[in-house]
């Protein structure tokens, strides 16, 4: 089988618009994308727990109508510290590599400072090497290593990113 | 008895009224909902959801939608039952009636559950891998065939085995899949006869080996042995075929039972019996050529993904057939390794259980923690791992021979004869016997549970110290003592105190350490993680230093009053190897430290 070279979307970056998460009609939107590109199997549930208790951690990114990328999370108390926690991050292959995924997850981040967050978690494959390159150059850290985190055998770092305390007000 | 059912009329759409399946009672009564269900579809909006009051969508997240493939393990299988599977034909008994095609398909199920055993090691599921096969699940039923009921068996015993050793380590997190055996025939009758049974087929193959290589030397036996199987051609490379693989099952089986016997009694032994698998193995490798020749059909594909030396896929296997049983997780189809990888692993986790086998049980703290470090970095699997930890930490002693606080005694430079002090019996000196046992299990974790267990155990050091410390200054406030039992005491605690600082550290530095293995550090952060473990071993150093002076002390004390000889003296002055192998250490941190922070600058 020969393997097609990957088409790549033609665009400018102004042309992509970022939405926040706006209510029902985006829910589908969201699932065909993640049910597309990643292998876990998520019920509607699971996308109904992120986008109604967090609407506003949760972005899209559209092109021309079209919506490209995706980005879900959740935030609330672990243990003694208010953590924001990244949970999806999809955008389809034709428009990787320009920076869309970086704009959905710093809107998130924004959002998850903005609301009190310490810090911001993620797990991500140790293979990943895209998602580690995007998320270190954002300043996330490898905290930990999990074993056979993944049902096939591959490992996962566990990524955290630690806001800079509030600052003191003189 | 059930009454006559009641016709109700439906509504919706002007369909003719169903019979209703569940009948009317006295004290029941259909009513038709139709039209509050019509009602209610207008009365949500979008986005509005009902749910009970103890019922959030946190709890909804688990809720696995039926009939979809990704999420029902019910949904995707060929058959429903293994009653069924069998009924159809899955596993046929005999395999087939051409004696040697029978033979040949025997030795691929042996094959692929090598494969399969490799799997499940790596961490899958034991329903999905060794349990898929269909042989293994109705064990009973293989009886008429010696050689694949033999087989069977056998593995049956040593997933037992295997699964028992594991349990006993207790594994943790994502390794626990290992040990889920629910559901599984694991506990067969008659399985400790497992090596008799083998040994019998053993024995009779062994006769018919003789039998063909003397008639091939026109040497006639007087023996009336019915050959293997039909093809005189093909006899010899069957015979040795099965002959490997079934001499590797029983000498791996005792590899597990010796080294199952208490305080490193059957090590020796195991070594023996681990040699001959190896033997086995290679014999089992060379099979590979004749299995791939002895029929003119090959088989597709590339023959090193294959699960079977023959190359041809295994009859008698549904991984499927489990699903429900395998794991609280949806359904997955994992990939089998490749019968070369399997044997591969096998040979890999021998070498491994060989040099924990051949571990002299130092009693020596130091030493001992040398060798784990050492053994870890072939990164073994979980199963010689959990090996390696039920030899060294038995029945709460050290190798379930040496008591905790004699092993700290003696970590502790402290005189042979204060290993019996009642001070054992204090608590904090318990609690550091606890201590010292944890560290060795986790010592024996893989990497990544290992750093993180060891980071949080940290802290449990330090309170330890700050404990004994206390009880030291409640005991021994003031300085002078007279009494020789006091004088011993304050010892005990000096010496120990110091000791439990120098574990503190070196704690600290496998921590560290660890990290670089782990991938945990950026480019960007080695200059931060040099500098730590330049303080660290600072420490560390300076710790193990004191140690040694204090353990020379003792040991001048123990020796008569001898005059010090110019070479003694020399000795006392110069500074030990271990101290001198850390200061190494502390100016290839400080350099690198150095280096990376000038790299940074520029």
């Amino acid at each position: 089988m020969e393997a097609k070279p990957e088409e790549k979307a033609e665009f400018e970056e102004p042309e992509i618009e970022y939405v926040s998460y706006g209510g029902e009609h985006h829910l589908p939107l969201i699932m065909n994308l993640v049910d597309q590109e990643l292998s876990e199997p998520y019920s509607i549930f699971t996308y109904r727990y992120f986008v109604y208790l967090w609407p506003q951690l949760s972005f899209l990114a559209f092109h021309k109508g079209k919506c490209v990328g995706t980005v879900v999370c959740k935030m609330g108390e672990h243990r003694n510290t208010f953590r924001g926690y990244i949970a999806m991050l999809v955008v389809i292959k034709p428009y990787r590599g320009r920076g869309i995924a970086t704009e959905l997850v710093t809107r998130s981040i924004r959002m998850m400072m903005e609301s009190g967050c310490e810090e911001v978690t993620l797990e991500a494959e140790v293979t990943n090497k895209g998602a580690l390159a995007l998320y270190g150059r954002l300043g996330f850290i490898r905290a930990k290593r999990l074993f056979h985190y993944y049902l096939n055998g591959v490992d996962a770092f566990r990524l955290k990113l630690l806001f800079p305390p509030p600052r003191q007000v003189l | 008895m059930a009454d006559k059912p009641v016709y109700e009329e439906a509504s919706i759409d002007g369909q003719p009224s169903k019979l209703a399946s569940i009948p009317a009672s006295d004290t029941t009564v259909w009513a038709d909902a139709s039209p509050l269900l019509q009602a209610a579809c207008a009365g949500l909006r979008d986005g509005e959801l009902i749910h009970g009051d103890n019922f959030n969508l946190f709890a909804a997240m688990s809720a696995l939608e039926i009939m979809d493939p990704k999420m029902d393990s019910g949904i995707v299988c060929t058959y429903y039952s293994i009653d069924e599977a069998i009924e159809n034909g899955a596993a046929p008994i005999p395999i087939s009636l051409d004696s040697t095609i029978d033979v040949c398909r025997t030795i691929d199920i042996m094959d692929h559950l090598l494969a399969c055993e490799a799997a499940w090691h790596k961490g899958h599921s034991l329903a999905q891998t060794v349990f898929s096969c269909i042989y293994l699940l109705r064990l009973d039923r293989t009886a008429p065939h010696a050689l694949l009921h033999s087989y069977c068996r056998i593995i049956r015993a040593t997933c037992k085995a295997v699964v028992s050793v594991v349990s006993d380590a207790r594994t943790h997190e994502e390794e626990d899949l290992f040990t889920m055996t629910y559901g599984l025939p694991l506990n067969g009758d008659g399985d400790d006869k497992c090596l008799s049974i083998l040994n019998a087929v053993e024995e009779t193959i062994s006769r018919q080996l003789r039998a063909c290589k003397a008639t091939s030397s026109k040497r006639r036996l007087p023996e009336d042995l019915e050959p293997l199987q039909s093809n005189p051609n093909l006899e010899e490379g069957f015979c040795k075929a099965l002959l490997c693989r079934l001499r590797f099952r029983k000498h791996f089986f005792h590899v597990l039972s010796c080294m199952k016997r208490p305080q490193g009694r059957g090590l020796e032994s195991a070594r023996k019996h681990i040699a001959s698998c190896l033997t086995e193995l290679e014999s089992i490798l060379k099979s590979a050529d004749f299995l791939r020749s002895c029929f003119d059909e090959s088989c597709e594909g590339d023959i090193d993904d294959k699960t079977t030396a023959s190359g041809f896929e295994p009859i008698g296997f549904d991984a499927m057939l489990n699903s429900r049983l395998s794991a609280p997780t949806p359904p997955r189809a994992i990939k089998i390794l490749s019968w070369k990888k399997g044997v591969e692993y096998f040979v890999k986790l021998l070498h491994d259980l060989d040099v924990i086998c051949s571990y002299s049980l130092d009693p020596h703290l130091e030493s001992l923690l040398r060798f784990v470090v050492q053994f870890q970095k072939s990164q073994p699997d979980l199963v010689a791992r959990s090996h390696l930890q039920l030899l060294l930490v038995q029945d709460g002693k050290l190798y379930g021979r040496d008591p905790f606080f004699a092993v700290i005694n003696k970590a502790a430079a402290l005189p042979e004869a204060t290993k019996n002090h009642d001070i054992q019996k204090n608590e904090s000196f318990l609690q550091l016997g606890m201590l010292v046992m944890n560290l060795l299990k986790i010592l024996c974790t893989n990497a990544a549970w290992q750093r993180r267990k060891l980071g949080k155990f940290l802290q449990d050091w330090r309170v330890i110290y700050v404990q004994l410390e206390l009880a030291f200054r409640n005991e021994y406030g003031e300085v002078s003592s007279s009494s020789n039992d006091e004088n011993t005491c304050m010892k005990i605690f000096q010496h120990i105190l110091l000791w439990v600082e120098e574990q503190t550290f070196w704690i600290a530095f496998r921590f560290l350490i660890l990290g670089f293995e782990l991938e945990l550090y950026s480019t960007g952060e080695y200059c931060m993680v040099y500098w730590y473990l330049y303080a660290v071993l600072i420490k560390l150093a300076e710790k193990t230093h004191l140690m040694m002076a204090v353990s020379h002390d003792t040991a001048k004390r123990k020796g008569k009053k001898k005059k010090d000889s110019p070479k003694d003296l020399a000795r006392e002055s110069r500074i030990p190897p271990a101290v001198l192998f850390l200061q190494c250490y502390i100016c290839l941190a400080e350099g690198l430290t150095m280096y990376l922070s000038r790299c940074l600058l520029l």
